[in-house]
Formats: C-alpha cells, sequence, structure tokens
C-alpha cells in the first residue's frame, strides 16, 4: 500500500529529529525543571508544602508547576517543528525535497504532523513523571478531550510561530537570537511556573495574560485540578482564534518562501 | 504527451525569459533541446543563467514567457508529474541532518522506493562512491567533498528518467570525479538524459555528448566538442622547447613566417609558444629556420584546440 506524501515527510522529520540535542531540549529541560524546580519551590515554603491556591484549591507547588510543565511540551514541540523549516532551509533539504514528489502543503503537513505527535508523546511522558512526583491531579474524560485538543491547538499556535520565523529570518544568528529570546521571554513571563499574584508587577501581568503558554497552562490546570468549566472553553476558545491567526500568517509567508539561505 | 520514445527529447526549452526584478533578464530567449540517454553540458560564466535555467526546468520557479517540457510534461502545468521523474543535485550542498546511512535510507523512503531494493541500492552505490566507510557518520562531520559524494550518490536511490547536474563536481578529488563521471555516463547509456553544468570544461569535454555555452540567458554556441572546437577554436598552438636563447630564435621565426601566418609569439625561458590558425603548415619554414641556427629542439608540439579557447571566444564575443 502506497505511503501519502505527509506520512512519508513525518517519517522523515521524525528520524531527523531524534538526536541526542533534541531529545534532551524536549523532556530533559522540561523534566528538570519538574523535579528541581517544584521540590525546591516547593521546600521554601514551610506550610507543608501547601503553598499556592489554585481556583479556591489549595495544592501543592509541584501539582501546581505539573500542567505548566506539560504545557510547556506544546512550546517546545512547537519551535522543533517549526525550526524544520530553518534546518532544511539551512542545510539545502527544503528545495530539494521541493523538486522530489511533494506539494508545499505536504511538506507542512509533514511539520505539523510530527510537532503534534512530539508533543502528545512529550506531555504523555511528563504526566507520567508528574505522577511519580506525586501530583494531585483529579482526571476526568472532559478533562483528557480538553488536554488533548488543547495540546494540539497549542503546538499548532507554537508551530506557526516559529516557522513565521523560520520564513523571514535571514541568517542563522537572526534566527537563534529571536529563538532564545522568544523561548525566555515565553517561558518565564508566563504563569506555566508561577501563579500571578497581587504582588506580581502590573507589566509583567500583561505580558503573561496575552501570553499563550498562560492559556494552555491554565486550560491544563483546570483539565487536571479544578475540572473543565467555561473558562476553560473561553481560554480554547481563544487559543483557537490565536492559533489560526499565526497559522494565516505563517501560510502566508511558507508561500513566498523560494529557496535557500 | 508524454513521448518516451528513444528519439523524444527529454528535455525541451523553446524561447524561454525569466526576469527576477522585471528589468534585467536572467533568461532571455533560452532555447536548447536534449535528447533521450544524452548528456548535455550548459556551460556559462557565473550568472549567465546555468542555475535559473535549472531551477526552472526542476519546477522550482516559475517563468515570464517561451515553453519548456522535461520527459514530455509541459513545465507550466505539468509540474507535479515533473518532479516524479526527476532528480536533481543541487550546487549548493543539501543533506539531512543525520547520519550518511539515514540520507540513503530517508532518500528511497521519500521516493517510495520499496525496502529491498532501497537496501540493494544503498549497498550499491555506498561501494561505488566509496562511502562504506562513513556511512555512520554524521552528514555534518564530513568534508565539503564528501558530502558532495553523498549528495550525488544518493540521488540515484530513485528512478528518474532525466537528472539534472548542477556543478556537481566541486570540491571532489580527481580519482572520484572520474569515478562520478564515468557512472553518470553508464547511466545515460542505460538511457538516463542528463542535464549537466560545470565550470571545468575538461570534464564537459569528456562527459557530455553536446554542449550549449549560455551567455546573457541565451545559448550562444551549441554542438557537440568537436563541433564547437571546429568552428570557434581556431587558433592551434605550436610549442618548442630548446636549450638555446629563445629570443634570438623567436626573432628569427617571426622574420621566417611574416605577419600572417601566426597570431602570436610568446617565449617563456627555453620555450616558445605560437598561435595561429594554420600554424601546423608553418612547421617546415620553423624547423628550417632553427636548423638554419644550428639549433637542436628538445621537444616540438602541436595542441589543438581545447573547448577552453571555445568558451574563451564564444563568451567574449
Amino acid at each position: 500500500m502506497k505511503m501519502p506524501a505527509f506520512v512519508r515527510l513525518t517519517m522523515r522529520n521524525i528520524v531527523v529529529n531524534i538526536d541526542p540535542g533534541t531529545l534532551i531540549f524536549m523532556l530533559g529541560l522540561p523534566t528538570l525543571y519538574l523535579f528541581v524546580m517544584g521540590f525546591m519551590f516547593q521546600g521554601i515554603n514551610p506550610n507543608g508544602g501547601l503553598s499556592v491556591v489554585y481556583h479556591g484549591i489549595p495544592v501543592k507547588y509541584t501539582t501546581f508547576l505539573a500542567p505548566g510543565i506539560i504545557a510547556l511540551q506544546a512550546f517546545t514541540a512547537g519551535n522543533v517543528g517549526g525550526s524544520m523549516l530553518w534546518s532544511d532551509r539551512r542545510w539545502g533539504m527544503f528545495e530539494q525535497i521541493m523538486v522530489g514528489p511533494f506539494r508545499r502543503s505536504e511538506y507542512l503537513l509533514g511539520i505539523i504532523f510530527v510537532s503534534i505527535l512530539f508533543s502528545l508523546i512529550g506531555s504523555a511522558i511528563m504526566i507520567g513523571f508528574a505522577f511519580t512526583i506525586p501530583v494531585q491531579f483529579n482526571i476526568s474524560l472532559a478533562g483528557i478531550g480538553l488536554f488533548i485538543l488543547t495540546m494540539i491547538v497549542g503546538t499548532m499556535l507554537f508551530s506557526s510561530l516559529f516557522l513565521i520565523i523560520s520564513g523571514i529570518a535571514k541568517s542563522m544568528q537572526a534566527y537563534n537570537t529571536i529563538t532564545i529570546l522568544l523561548f525566555f521571554l515565553l517561558d518565564f513571563a508566563s504563569t506555566a511556573f508561577y501563579p500571578i499574584t497581587n504582588s506580581t508587577p502590573e507589566w509583567l501581568r500583561v505580558v503573561a495574560g496575552v501570553n499563550p503558554l498562560s492559556f494552555i497552562s491554565d486550560i491544563l490546570r483546570n483539565s487536571f485540578i479544578s475540572g473543565v468549566d467555561s473558562s476553560s472553553l473561553y481560554y480554547s476558545g481563544i487559543l483557537l482564534v490565536a492559533m489560526l491567526i499565526f497559522f494565516g500568517i505563517s501560510l502566508r509567508i511558507y508561500k513566498n518562501i523560494r529557496s535557500g539561505i | 504527451m508524454n513521448d518516451t520514445g528513444d528519439d523524444a527529447y527529454y528535455i525541451v526549452m523553446e524561447d524561454v525569459r525569466k526576469s527576477y526584478d522585471g528589468k534585467k533578464m536572467a533568461l532571455d530567449g533560452l532555447t536548447f533541446k536534449v535528447r533521450k540517454g544524452e548528456i548535455y553540458g550548459l556551460l556559462g560564466k557565473n550568472g549567465a543563467g546555468k542555475s535559473t535555467s535549472i531551477k526552472i526546468m526542476t519546477t522550482l520557479i516559475g517563468f515570464d514567457g517561451g515553453e519548456g517540457s522535461i520527459s514530455g510534461y509541459d513545465i507550466k502545468t505539468e509540474a507535479s508529474r515533473i518532479r516524479r521523474v526527476i532528480g536533481v543535485v543541487q550546487q549548493e550542498e543539501s543533506f539531512d541532518f543525520t547520519s550518511v546511512e539515514n540520507n540513503f535510507k530517508l532518500s528511497g523512503m521519500l521516493w517510495e522506493v520499496p525496502k529491498k531494493a532501497r537496501k540493494e541500492r544503498m549497498e550499491e552505490l555506498m561501494d561505488l562512491f566509496g562511502l562504506q566507510e562513513m556511512r555512520k557518520k554524521r552528514m555534518y562531520d564530513l568534508s565539503g567533498g564528501q558530502k558532495k559524494r553523498v549528495q550525488v550518490a544518493r540521488e540515484f536511490m530513485h528512478d528518474m528518467n532525466v537528472l539534472f547536474l548542477d556543478e556537481p563536481t566541486v570540491g571532489l578529488d580527481p580519482i572520484m570525479r572520474r569515478k562520478i563521471l564515468s557512472y553518470i555516463r553508464k547511466r545515460a547509456r542505460e538511457g538516463l538524459t542528463v542535464l549537466f553544468t560545470t565550470q571545468n570544461l575538461e570534464e564537459a569535454d569528456m562527459i557530455c555528448d553536446r554542449i550549449g555555452i549560455i551567455n546573457d540567458g541565451r545559448i550562444v554556441a551549441e554542438g557537440t566538442s568537436e563541433e564547437l572546437k571546429t568552428k570557434f577554436g581556431t587558433l592551434r598552438t605550436l610549442k618548442l622547447t630548446a636549450t638555446e636563447n629563445m629570443e634570438s630564435v623567436a626573432a628569427e621565426i617571426r622574420k621566417k613566417l611574416g605577419e600572417d601566418q601566426y597570431e602570436e609569439i610568446d617565449i617563456s625561458e627555453n620555450r616558445i609558444t605560437i598561435l595561429g590558425k594554420k600554424i601546423d603548415r608553418s612547421l617546415g619554414d620553423i624547423l628550417e629556420t632553427l636548423a638554419g641556427m644550428d639549433i637542436s629542439i628538445d621537444n616540438v608540439s602541436i595542441d589543438n584546440p581545447t573547448l577552453d579557447d571555445v568558451f574563451m571566444k564564444v563568451v567574449q564575443k
């Protein structure tokens, strides 16, 4: 049986991206965050570790942190996926694939599929790690459904963001600088690691409030801790709209990419 | 129409025009045809339009006017069909960021080569291109020449009707270059149509059945290497080596021949190089002059025009 072109491209993307560097970036760093930051910050609180109140529910910091770390998988997988275009342009493979039996849309699908695959597998591994801490998750069927949808939409959003950067960056230095800056800004100026409180500076609240990673983190917290509610659906709607906008922009830029860097 | 008969033209470019900025023409009426199983060399100086032509023929970029077909498929309307029957070795390096072996496997997988054939072809190509020792190495760790070898070899993982080679031997050592060229020749004899660009004219002379010289976006000379040399390479070279002072010898030769029999006489230590359209016919007079001066000659040679001469003449017209 013939394999569709986008499946072959997805398989190629998996082989090319299964390397120690990518695995450390995708799984190693979040695992370190989960265990090191989780236990260190939890240790600060003298109050038996019940240090964060989320939607009125007091939880240990590790329980608060775990959904944020799982949400990070959407970001890292999106980064890995979006960066594939950059890498293919840099190493001449974009042009090589474009003169092969593939359509541009199939190449794009190959990137998006591998990003989503990495994201879902990575987040499943992180959930597994979280249970070893252990965390106090309250998982429902609706929660699992929303978690999967959120990871897919979130990954597509971040893939689109990095596709945009891959499409417009003119040099490796420019690409690396932009991605590192984004990595720090989106990672740490979000609610993935810390709750927003009254003592959080106003400007940082604004940044975290518009950061897509905050939306994903909070939807996952609702799914795993407080339960799916109207705010989950509201956040999901915003995330979906943001994803469609970014995806649209990335498509426009992608259509005009002609050759290597 | 996809005419695949043995006499079919597998590459047809007719009056193809292309401008990137709407002002300067990158291709300005490019016209040439290549038959099935033929190796066609596209020669030209930098910026003459070689890479633009390849990008158009491989459907990477569009063009403003004219017509073209590859393997019988129209470039404008049947691009996806063309991409299924061509192979391309780009001038720039191109590889998957993984091991040499994986690059072959992935190429086979992407082109839907059956698993068994994939493995057999990979081994055969690795043997042929001397890649066995480095099969586990990552592409990034290879030298430029090694990467080029993989890039060329990998393209033969899949079946194709037409192969575009954009300066495929840059960075290769002479032994590997000969091996690759003879493999390309073998494949062409089996029916593969090859379009080949190179800056190495000796290489083009060796491998190409026909050559087109492109200048300012159009073909300015075309034919077999011999035809081009006969048509454009008018000057033959006579070289004389002796142990004597050649200044006085040159003066005597100039006197004997007269200006209409030669174009240029060059003296370098104990060697005289004389360029002329029919300089071979003056050999008797030259030898007579030397005998008159009682000079013994170490070596005499007459060289035919080279493709270099043709190229220089055609592109500088």
